[in-house]
C-alpha cells in the first residue's frame, strides 16, 4: 500500500512541482496517472519509491515513511521501470542484467539463478545476448523483466509504451496485466489514453502539481471538466460516445459505450439487429 | 518531386538489406506519413531522402533516389541540405546553441544567407512555429514541445523544398504533439513544402497526411490516402501497425453490415458514421 | 539553478563584454594568480574574483564551483603538506615533517587555484556558446572546427552529467546503495560508465549529423551574423587584467 498524505515537493528548493497531493494506492490496484508533461506525474512516481523525499507531508509505503526506509528496502517493495531502458541496463549479457538486481540486494544464489532462468524462458530472451545490440522494444522488455524477476509487490511504470511499436506495446502491457492479475500492484504514467482505457482500473488525473480527479477509469475519462482541466482527450470510442450522447435521442448504451465491441453492440441493438461477437486486439 | 526507383539499401554492418525494391513518387507539396513496426526500415527511407544515406552511413545502395532531379548519391550532403531540411530524432543533441535565436541563426549563417535578409527569416520562422515569445530564452529552459518547435523553426528558416522529420513527437504529450503537427501542416500548405514524417502515432499521422506509407520488412505494403490505407485495418494490425480506434470501430461496423462506405481516420469521422447508423 | 557551465541569461557588464575580451581577461587573471606566491596578493585576487561573481549574479553557481575546486585543490594541498618540509616543525613525519612553511604552501595552492578558476568558469556562465565560438573565430582567427569542437564539448558536459544522474537514479531504484563511502561509491559507479558511454556515442554521432545537414561544412570566418566590436569597457577591462599580471610580477620580484 502506498499513501500520499498532503505531499508537496520541489527540486533544489525551488518552485513547488507538487502541491498538497493526497491519495492511497491499495494492494492489487491498477492505477494510471494522466496529464500533460510537467503536471507532476513523474515527480509523484519518484516520491512513491523514495528517490525523492517530500518537502512537506508524508509518503508511506506499507505504513512506513519513505524517509525511514533504506534504498534496498524500497527497491524490494517497489520495482521502477524508467522511461528510458538504456539508463537501467548496465551489464554485458541479458542473464547478467537479470541477475544484477539480486546482487544489488545481496540476494545472489541458486534461488536467484533459477528465477532468472525461468524469466529468460518466459520472455524468450537469448541469455548471452548483448543488451545494447537488442532493439528498443526488447531492451524495454529486458528492463521490465529485470525488475519483475525480483518479484516486488508493487511496480511503477513511467510511460512504459513510449517509443514502442504496436506489437511491442501489446507485449509489454500483457506482461503487466498478467502481473496485476497475479496480485502485483501496478502504478503507471501513461499518455496513450487507449492503453489507459484498455488496462487501468483507476485513473488519477493531474495538472500543475495537483490531483484534479481520482476514480474509476471511465468515470474520470468521461468527465468533461476533468478532460478540460487536465488537457487530455478520452480514448477515441469514448469520445465518439460522448459526442453522440449530446444528441437528445441517443440510446443510453451508445452514450455509455467505451470499447469497440460495446459500441458495435449498442448501435446494432438500436437498429434492431443482433451483432455477432466483435473481437478487437487490445491497445488503440 | 521525390522519386525512389527500385531503391534497396544494406548498412555496411548489416547482413540483410533494411529496405528493398522501393519505388515511390512523392509529388511536390505532399504531406507524407511513414509508419511501420520497429525495424521495418521506415527511418532508412527518410535517410535516403536527406542524404544521410549513403553520405553518413555507408553501405550497399541499389537503384536510385532523386530529390528535385538531384540524385542523392551524386549530390553532396551539403548541397542536398539546401533542398531538404531535416529534423533528427534526438532533438537535445542536435541543438548547437544556448539561446533560441542563435539556434535559428545557425543554418542561415552557414548557408550564407545575405545578412540583410537574416532578421526577416528569423522572425518568419519563429512566427511560423508560434514561438516568437521564446526568442531570447535558453534552450535548456524549454519544454519538450517547445524544443521541437525550435528544431523545426531552425530548419524552415532555410526555406527547404522538402522537410524530413524522424519521430518528431516521440517525447511529447498528446497536446503538444497535435500542436507541432498543426503548425507544421499549416506552414507546409502555405509554402508548398513537401513534408515527410516518420511517426509511430498513426492516429495523428492519418489526420494530417495526404499520403500514408506503411513499411513492413523493408518493403512498402501500402502507399495511398489515409482513408484507403486504413480500410485494411485488420491487415495493418497483423503487420504490427497500430490503427486509430475510431477506424477500428467503423471497420467493425462495416463488417457487421451496419455501414457501407469509406474508412474514417478520426473521431469526427467515426461520430458521423455512427450518427448515420443511428438515423 | 543553472547546470554546470551553462549560460545564465543576464545583463551585467560581464554579460555585455566582448567574448574574446572576457576570455583573454580571464586567462590574464589566472596568469596573475600563478606568477606570485604572495598569499596576501592571492587572497586579494580571490576576493576580486568572488566580487565579480556576485556582481553578475552568479553567486549560487560560483558557490557550487568553489566547492568542486576546493575539493580538488585540497587533495593537492594534502600532498604538498606531506611532502614539503619547510619552516618551523609542527608535526614530525617518518620521512620528514610538516612545518609552518608547508602549511603556508598548502593554503597558497588552495587560494590560488580557486582565485584562478573562478573567472575562467565565470566566462561560460555569462557568455552564450555561439557568441564565444563566433567571436574567437572572427577576432582571434581560431579555425571554426576547433572552436566548435571545444564549445560543443563544454555544451555536452551538463548533458552527460544529467545522464549520469539519471543512470544513478535508475540503479538506486534497483537497490544499489550509492550513499556510503567515497571508495564504495566510485566502485559502484564504474560499471555505470558503460550505459553512459553508449549514450554519449549515440548522442555525439547524431549531433554531428544534425550539424552537417545544416551546412556545418560551409561555415567560414565570415559566416557569423553578429558582430563583436571591442568597446572602451572591454579595453579597460583588459588593461586592468594586464595591470594585475604586472602587479603579480612586481609582488613576486619584491617579495
Amino acid at each position: 500500500m502506498i499513501e500520499f498524505k498532503n505531499v508537496s515537493a520541489s527540486y533544489d528548493g525551488e518552485l513547488a512541482v507538487l502541491n498538497d497531493v493526497s491519495f492511497t494506492v491499495n494492494d492489487g490496484d491498477f492505477v494510471a496517472f494522466v496529464g500533460t508533461n510537467g503536471a507532476g506525474k513523474s515527480t509523484t512516481m519518484r516520491l512513491a519509491n523514495g528517490l525523492l523525499k517530500p518537502t512537506a507531508g508524508e509518503v508511506l509505503v506499507d505504513g512506513v515513511p519513505t524517509t525511514a526506509l533504506k534504498t534496498s528496502e524500497l527497491a524490494r517493495r517497489i520495482g521502477f521501470l524508467f522511461q528510458n531502458p538504456d539508463r537501467q541496463i548496465c551489464c554485458n549479457t541479458v542473464r547478467e542484467e537479470l541477475l544484477f538486481g539480486f546482487a544489488a540486494l545481496g540476494e545472489e544464489g541458486p534461488a536467484a539463478e533459477a528465477r532468472v532462468d525461468a524469466i529468460i524462458e518466459r520472455f524468450g530472451f537469448e541469455a548471452q545476448a548483448e543488451p545494447y545490440l537488442l532493439n528498443r522494444g526488447t531492451r524495454q522488455l529486458l528492463a521490465l523483466a529485470s525488475i519483475i524477476v525480483l518479484a516486488p509487490p508493487t511496480i511503477i511504470l513511467d510511460e512504459p509504451t513510449t517509443g514502442l511499436d504496436f506489437r511491442e506495446c501489446v507485449k509489454v502491457m500483457e506482461v503487466v496485466r498478467d502481473l496485476n492479475e497475479a496480485g502485483t500492484t501496478v502504478i503507471m504514467v501513461c499518455h496513450d489514453m487507449e492503453v489507459v482505457g484498455d488496462f487501468a482500473r483507476r485513473v488519477i488525473a493531474m495538472t500543475a502539481g495537483r490531483v484534479v480527479a481520482d476514480g474509476a477509469t471511465f468515470d474520470v475519462l468521461r468527465d468533461r471538466r476533468v478532460l478540460k482541466e487536465a488537457h487530455i482527450l478520452p480514448p477515441q470510442v469514448t469520445e465518439v460516445s460522448l459526442m453522440l450522447g449530446r444528441g437528445e435521442e441517443c440510446p443510453a448504451p451508445v452514450a455509455a459505450a467505451n470499447t469497440v465491441p460495446q459500441m458495435v453492440q449498442a448501435l446494432a441493438a438500436a437498429r434492431g439487429v443482433e451483432a455477432t461477437t466483435v473481437e478487437v486486439e487490445a491497445i488503440g | 518531386m521525390i522519386e525512389f526507383n527500385e531503391f534497396s539499401f544494406r548498412y555496411r554492418e548489416g547482413a540483410e538489406p533494411v529496405v528493398r525494391d522501393i519505388t515511390l513518387a512523392i509529388p511536390d507539396g505532399c504531406f507524407v506519413g511513414i509508419t511501420g513496426a520497429a525495424g521495418s526500415g521506415k527511418s532508412t527511407l527518410t535517410y535516403a531522402v536527406n542524404g544521410i544515406i549513403p553520405h553518413c552511413y555507408p553501405g550497399d545502395f541499389y537503384g536510385s533516389v532523386t530529390v528535385e532531379g538531384c540524385d542523392t548519391v551524386d549530390t553532396s550532403l551539403t548541397d542536398l541540405s539546401r533542398l531538404v531540411g531535416s529534423v533528427c530524432q534526438d532533438i537535445d543533441s542536435q541543438m548547437v546553441s544556448t539561446v533560441v535565436e542563435d539556434e535559428i541563426l545557425y543554418g542561415l549563417e552557414n548557408f550564407a544567407v545575405p545578412k540583410d535578409e537574416i532578421p526577416g527569416r528569423v522572425d518568419e520562422a519563429l512566427a511560423a512555429m508560434g514561438i516568437a515569445d521564446l526568442r531570447d530564452r535558453t534552450i535548456d529552459s524549454l519544454s519538450g514541445g517547445q524544443k521541437q518547435k525550435v528544431a523545426v523553426a531552425s530548419v524552415i528558416a532555410l526555406r527547404p523544398k522538402v522537410l524530413v522529420l524522424d519521430e518528431p513527437t516521440a517525447e511529447l504529450d498528446p497536446a503538444s504533439s497535435v500542436a507541432v503537427f498543426d503548425l507544421l501542416s499549416r506552414y507546409a500548405r502555405e509554402n508548398g513544402t513537401t513534408v515527410i514524417v516518420v511517426e509511430q502515432k498513426i492516429a495523428l499521422l492519418s489526420d494530417y497526411a495526404d499520403m500514408l506509407v506503411i513499411v513492413d520488412g523493408g518493403r512498402i505494403r501500402f502507399a495511398d490516402t489515409p482513408d484507403a490505407v486504413l480500410a485494411h485495418s485488420d491487415e495493418l494490425l497483423a503487420l504490427g501497425v497500430n490503427v486509430p480506434r475510431a477506424t477500428t470501430l467503423v471497420n467493425a461496423l462495416a463488417a457487421q453490415g451496419l455501414y457501407e462506405g469509406p474508412a474514417v481516420r478520426n473521431v469526427a469521422g467515426a461520430a458521423a458514421v455512427c450518427k448515420e447508423v443511428l438515423a | 539553478m543553472a547546470k554546470f557551465l551553462e549560460y545564465v541569461p543576464g545583463d551585467s557588464f560581464l554579460h555585455r563584454m566582448n567574448p574574446c575580451a572576457k576570455l583573454i581577461g580571464a586567462v590574464l587573471f589566472a596568469i596573475a594568480c600563478f606568477v606570485t606566491s604572495n598569499l596576501v596578493f592571492l587572497v586579494a585576487m580571490l576576493v576580486v574574483a568572488l566580487g565579480l561573481a556576485l556582481y553578475c549574479g552568479m553567486g549560487r553557481e560560483t558557490a557550487g564551483l568553489c566547492k568542486a575546486v576546493f575539493a580538488f585543490s585540497l587533495i593537492l594541498a594534502v600532498v604538498i603538506l606531506l611532502t614539503t618540509p619547510h619552516g618551523a616543525q609542527l608535526v614530525p613525519l617518518p620521512w620528514g615533517y610538516i612545518g609552518t612553511g608547508s602549511l603556508l604552501a598548502a593554503v597558497t595552492v588552495v587560494v590560488r587555484l580557486m582565485a584562478a578558476a573562478i573567472p575562467l568558469f565565470l566566462v561560460f556562465y555569462v557568455t552564450k556558446m555561439n557568441d564565444m565560438t563566433n567571436a574567437v573565430v572572427k577576432q582571434l582567427h581560431v579555425p571554426y572546427k576547433y572552436a566548435f569542437t571545444f564549445t560543443s564539448t563544454v555544451h555536452f558536459i551538463p548533458v552527460f552529467m544529467n545522464d549520469m544522474a539519471g543512470i544513478m537514479e535508475a540503479q538506486t531504484a534497483r537497490g544499489v546503495e550509492f550513499d556510503g563511502s567515497f571508495v564504495k561509491k566510485v566502485r559502484l559507479m564504474v560499471p555505470l560508465c558503460v550505459p553512459l558511454l553508449v549514450g554519449s556515442v549515440r548522442k555525439t554521432n547524431s549531433a554531428a549529423i544534425a550539424a552537417e545537414v545544416r551546412g556545418f561544412n560551409l561555415r567560414t570566418r565570415e559566416s557569423g551574423y553578429k558582430e563583436y566590436p571591442m568597446r572602451a569597457g572591454d579595453w579597460a577591462a583588459l588593461a586592468v587584467c594586464a595591470l594585475l599580471v604586472a602587479a603579480g610580477i612586481a609582488v613576486a620580484l619584491l617579495g
